[in-house]
């Protein structure tokens, strides 16, 4: 049957085709961690060249380091120390103006929920510490005082606090932020196809090989358990939860989100995860939404259309924002 | 009526042609049995219908061979409904691979490898294909080749037996005068 | 009827021995691969410890402020002991699934998982 050859040779030629097309390279991929802002921050870069991604990672971590060094309350010689040692204030880069604006804003609207002053409230719980002690009612009010949304006014370059004594503290929202400067430097660098992740929080830019990035959600209660996976492209996923660091004493869980009129962990959640378009934003609003608890959290939401969020109550019940469902992975 | 040289020919590529159906026909048959059979993981069968294939190949050549091989492919996938499913693919793909391996070796060894050896090599060739048409179509990622040294071994199992019986069914059709070529001679390479 | 053997020749077992051999190969390197996970540890920017995730043990590791007690057993790797002031590395928990991470900054030593074992994950990162 003369037909056969040539219908074997186009057979083969259709599988080696094939073959060829579907092994096409999927391009260069970098990832690198460090140890940055108290935290494991790991940076994944893909392209089509691993030296510019590389290039582009090493930038954006410098980056990172430069925040850290200008906006962690631990480091002495920073911006945010020098300001809470000052009785009055005094100016700030810019860098720390945006950080600053940004909190005041989320400050006002929350009510008070996110809070930038909570420096000697922190340093009273002391966390750090080997074996933390719970603070007593003096000691708790003492850190309390002054404490508040109008307890900072900036104008310009020029902050102003109203009592010389209040320490400041951005640890909700500076490490936010630098993500955010992060993802500006890699795109920058011309990456389209990135994930910055700062210990849990993180921003994912473009695609991960052709598709969305998956995003799990850690469960609040069980270790190895996911509460939902999202699907998420050119956004930022922050969670904040009462199991990331806490102490326990005599069986109640003492965890490091404080509710900034009484000093004590906040009761009303046990979980937060908010996703929107930019970390700092997500990092503020997800401290805000913990303190105030799900129904005012959500009502706060309402005033962010960018942001959408899930509640986990202390009850272990489920609330999420009315646009959360477009980015839950359909099963 | 004279006996022509081109008679002869004639009779013997009708003669071909009629066996060869006949071949096909048995390949799809045994084909569409091994479906009904249940398998612990699916697409995974003896591949009794290569006994066919075979067969052809011995008694006839390579162009035979093909054409038992792909067209018992291409029946039995409209047989059984699965035309164009995955496993059509899979089952083209590893056929592909199978003939162009034992056709191969077939010429290059002659009589250094028996139908068994020659079987083996074929079911071999026919995972490999397999596997590699799901890595392409069905699975997107590289585990599944984690798959193939079982199936390997499967098949090695699976193409001495349907080696072994081919060996069987060739040692009693050699001799029969049905298959003796138009120049009277024996077929085997 | 005649047995296989019958019918084969030299060339027959030579095939069956090579596919035999390469199939079982293939087999005995997949096994070994899937337990391949490791625990990575950096101290400052050069790797200074490799172990199996697989064996108990436990390390400790000098850093610039002393030494990292890390301890590796059936549930995974965790530091227990650290001469860091506020002991976060100690409270990070278990390492155990490909690419978990534990690090003790003050004492500059990093702690990666590497390999393919424990659960698949369905998603590329988490959010905690």
């Amino acid at each position: 049957m003369p037909w056969n050859r040539p219908l074997i040779i186009g057979l083969l030629l259709v599988v080696l085709t094939l073959t060829w097309w579907r092994l096409q390279p999927d391009g260069e991929e970098v990832r690198r961690s460090r140890i940055l802002m108290g935290t494991v921050v790991e940076i994944m870069a893909a392209g089509q060249s691993s030296k510019t991604l590389e290039a582009a990672v090493e930038a954006a971590f410098a980056e990172m380091e430069r925040l850290d060094k200008l906006l962690s309350r631990y480091n002495t010689d920073s911006e945010v120390s020098r300001l809470s040692q000052s009785t009055s204030g005094g100016e700030v880069s810019l860098p720390t103006v945006e950080v600053l604006t940004l909190g005041l804003e989320i400050s006002r609207k929350s009510g008070g929920a996110f809070d930038m002053t909570l420096g000697k409230l922190k340093t009273l719980w002391a966390f750090d510490k080997e074996a933390p002690t719970l603070p007593n009612a003096a000691e708790l009010s003492a850190a309390l005082s002054g404490v508040g949304p109008k307890a900072l006014s900036l104008e310009g370059q020029q902050l102003r606090k109203a009592s010389p004594q209040l320490q400041l503290d951005l640890g909700g929202i500076a490490k936010g932020y630098a993500v955010d400067r992060a993802i500006a430097i890699l795109r920058q660098h011309g990456v389209a196809n990135a994930a910055v992740n700062a210990g849990g929080d993180m921003y994912l830019l473009g695609q991960r090989q052709e598709r969305a990035w998956r995003i799990g959600i850690q469960h609040p209660r069980e270790e190895e358990g996911v509460l939902e996976t999202v699907q998420i492209s050119n956004r930022a996923v922050v969670t904040s939860g009462d199991y990331e660091r806490f102490f326990e004493k005599d069986g109640v869980r003492y965890h490091h989100i404080f509710n900034p009129q009484t000093g004590m962990p906040a009761r009303d959640c046990q979980s937060v995860t908010i996703v929107t378009d930019s970390v700092a934003l997500g990092d503020a609003l997800a401290t805000a939404v913990f303190v105030l608890g799900p129904k005012a959290g959500l009502t706060l939401l309402e005033e962010f259309p960018q942001a959408e969020g899930l509640v986990v109550a202390a009850d272990g019940s489920r609330h999420s924002s009315p646009g959360w469902t477009s980015y839950q992975v359909v099963p | 009526m004279t006996c022509s040289a081109d008679d002869i020919q004639a009779l013997s590529r009708s003669r071909r042609q009629v066996f060869l159906g006949l071949f096909i026909a048995i390949a799809v048959s045994l084909h569409a049995f091994e479906s009904l059979l249940p398998t612990p993981v699916p697409w995974l069968r003896l591949g009794l219908a290569n006994i066919m294939t075979l067969l052809a190949l011995y008694l006839y050549d390579g162009r035979a061979a093909w054409s038992v091989s792909l067209a018992r492919v291409g029946i039995g996938a409209l047989l059984l409904g699965r035309i164009f499913g995955p496993g059509f693919w899979l089952a083209l793909v590893g056929t592909l691979f199978a003939t162009s391996a034992m056709i191969i070796v077939y010429r290059v060894a002659g009589r250094r490898l028996s139908p068994i050896g020659i079987s083996a090599i074929g079911a071999g060739g026919h995972a490999l294909g397999q596997i590699l048409a799901a890595r392409l179509l069905v699975v997107q990622h590289a585990a599944i080749w984690q798959v193939l040294p079982f199936f390997m071994l499967f098949t090695l199992f699976a193409g001495v037996l349907t080696g072994w019986l081919a060996a069987l069914l060739l040692e009693e059709l050699r001799e029969h005068p049905a298959f003796q070529q138009a120049n009277g001679a024996l077929t085997n390479q | 009827m005649k047995a296989p053997w019958h019918f084969m020749t030299g060339g027959d077992w030579l095939v069956v021995l090579l596919l035999l051999t390469s199939s079982l190969g293939g087999i005995v390197s997949i096994a070994a691969m899937s337990e391949g996970s490791r625990v990575l540890v950096t101290c400052g920017d050069e790797l200074c410890f490799t172990a199996p995730l697989d064996q108990p043990r436990t390390l400790a590791i000098d850093g610039p402020l002393g030494q990292t007690k890390l301890v590796i057993d059936e549930q995974g790797a965790r530091i227990v002991e650290s001469p860091c002031p506020r002991k976060i590395c100690v409270s990070m928990g278990v390492a155990k699934h490909t690419a978990d991470l534990l690090a003790c900054v003050p004492n500059r030593i990093l702690v990666h998982i590497d390999g393919s074992s424990g659960k698949e994950v369905s998603y590329d990162l988490l959010s905690r």
